[in-house]
C-alpha cells in the first residue's frame, strides 16, 4: 500500500494540462511513463513514483470507491476525478451522482499519509 | 508599534466565489450583501497590510514537502495555480507582499519562541487566500503576509495549535516597530465536505456543528472552540471541515471577544462563514 503515491499520482495528473491531456488520452501509456520516470538514476528525487497493482488498476479503470477506500485524499480524488471526466464524458451533476455512489459505501476511511 | 484594527473570518469557496462574478443568483444575493459589508468596513479601518490565515489546497505545499504552519515573506508573490484556472476561472495574478512584517512573525530577539514556524521567500497562494482578497479587496492594493496552515493533509495540528497561533499572532504583531494598520483575516470553513459521501448536497453536512461553531464566535467562547474541534468531531462535520481551526486562530488573536459578526450564511454549498470582530 502507497497512498501517498497514489495522491501524487493524481495530484501529478491535475496540476497540469499538459498532464491531464495526456492521461486523457490514454491512462495506460500516461502511467508508464510516470512509473518510468521513478527507474531513472537521475534525478535523485524522481518525478514518478511506484502503484502497486491494485492500486495502479484502480486508478487506469477510475475506481473512485476503490481508491476512497484505499485512503487517498478526498481532496486530491475528488479533483481529479473532476479533471478528468468533466466536461468531456460527463457533466458535473452526473459526476457528482456517480462518484457519491461509488464512496458512500466506504464511509470515512483513515486518509492519513 | 504595528495594530491589529479588526479581525475577519471569511469563505473562500471558488465555486461561490465563480456564481458571484456575474449576475449575483438568488440564493447567494445574502453572500454578496455579507461581503459588500464586510468590504466597506475594511475599507473603513484603512489597513496596511493583511495578514492572511489560510489553508493551501495542495498547490504550494504537497505531501512530498508539507509544513504545519508557514510564513510568507517576499515583497510580491504568486496567486492562483493553473488547475485552479480551468477549474474556476481564477486567472493567475501578483498579490503584493510585506516582506519585513512577514520576517518579524517568524520570531526574534524581543519575542518568545512559542512557535518554529517555516517560511518561504517564494510563496505562491491559492484560492484559499486569494478568493477572500478579491472579494475583501478587489483591487489587490493593500501588501498581505500570508500564514499557511495545514488543514488538508492529516496529520493536522490540533485546535490548541490554531489557539496558540493566534495568541502569538496578536502578541508578535503589538511588538512589531511600524505605525502600521494591520487587519488579521482567517479563511475557512464552516461543516464542509469534498471528495467524501456528503460532498454537494446542497446543504450544510452538520447543521449542529455550523450552529455550535457560530455560537462560539459570537460568545468569544475560546475554550469551547478548542474543546469542540477534535479532529473526530471535525471529520464527523465533513472531511473538508478542519479549515474551521483558521476561525480559531482569528478568535485567540481578539483574545477571546465576541464577534460583532457571526453567521453561517445558508447557500447550495452549505453555511458559508461570515465573522467580523471589532478591536477597537
Amino acid at each position: 500500500m502507497s497512498r501517498y503515491m497514489v495522491n501524487k499520482l493524481l495530484w501529478d495528473v491535475d496540476r497540469s494540462d499538459e498532464a491531464l491531456t495526456r492521461f486523457k488520452e490514454d491512462p495506460a501509456v500516461f502511467l508508464d511513463d510516470w512509473e518510468s520516470l521513478a527507474e531513472r538514476p537521475f534525478p535523485p528525487y524522481p518525478d514518478g513514483g511506484h502503484l502497486t497493482d491494485t492500486e495502479r488498476a484502480a486508478v487506469e479503470s477510475r475506481d473512485y470507491g476503490a481508491l476512497y477506500a484505499m485512503g487517498v485524499n478526498p481532496f486530491l480524488l475528488w479533483q481529479f476525478a473532476r479533471s478528468v471526466s468533466v466536461p468531456d464524458e460527463l457533466g458535473i451533476d452526473g459526476l457528482i451522482t456517480s462518484f457519491r455512489e461509488a464512496v458512500a459505501p466506504h464511509g470515512y476511511p483513515d486518509f492519513y499519509t | 508599534m504595528a495594530e491589529i484594527v479588526g479581525v475577519l473570518g471569511v469563505t473562500h469557496n471558488p465555486l461561490m466565489w465563480a456564481s458571484l462574478r456575474e449576475t449575483v443568483p438568488p440564493d447567494l444575493a445574502h453572500v454578496a450583501a455579507n461581503f459588500d459589508r464586510l468590504r466597506s468596513h475594511v475599507a473603513g479601518l484603512r489597513p496596511d497590510v493583511i495578514v492572511l490565515v489560510a489553508s493551501d489546497h495542495f498547490h504550494m505545499f504537497m505531501m512530498s514537502n508539507m509544513p504545519a504552519f508557514l510564513i510568507g515573506k517576499a515583497p510580491r508573490m504568486r496567486a492562483g495555480h493553473p488547475n485552479e484556472s480551468r477549474g474556476f476561472g481564477l486567472e493567475t495574478t501578483m498579490v503584493l507582499g510585506d516582506p519585513g512584517l512577514g520576517a518579524h512573525l517568524l520570531g526574534g530577539p524581543d519575542l518568545a519562541p512559542v512557535f518554529d514556524f517555516s517560511f518561504s521567500d517564494e510563496p505562491w497562494i491559492d484560492h484559499s487566500f486569494l478568493v477572500p482578497l478579491l472579494l475583501l479587496t478587489p483591487d489587490l492594493d493593500i501588501p498581505v503576509v500570508p500564514v499557511f496552515s495545514n488543514c488538508n493533509a492529516p496529520p493536522i495540528p490540533v485546535a490548541a495549535r490554531f489557539a496558540a497561533l493566534g495568541s502569538y499572532l496578536a502578541e508578535a504583531i503589538a511588538t512589531f516597530p511600524s505605525a502600521q494598520r494591520v487587519l488579521l483575516v482567517g479563511s475557512g470553513h464552516l461543516a464542509h465536505e469534498l471528495g467524501g459521501p456528503r460532498q454537494f448536497l446542497g446543504v450544510s453536512p452538520d447543521p449542529g456543528f455550523d450552529e455550535k461553531a457560530v455560537s462560539w464566535m459570537a460568545e468569544g467562547d475560546l475554550e469551547g472552540a478548542v474543546a469542540g474541534t477534535g479532529f473526530g468531531r471535525l471529520t464527523e462535520a465533513g472531511n473538508e471541515s478542519y479549515q474551521f481551526l483558521n476561525f480559531i486562530t482569528c478568535l485567540a488573536a481578539t483574545g477571546g471577544r465576541q464577534a460583532t459578526m457571526a453567521e453561517g450564511t445558508p447557500t447550495r454549498f452549505g453555511n458559508l462563514p461570515f465573522f467580523s470582530w471589532d478591536m477597537t
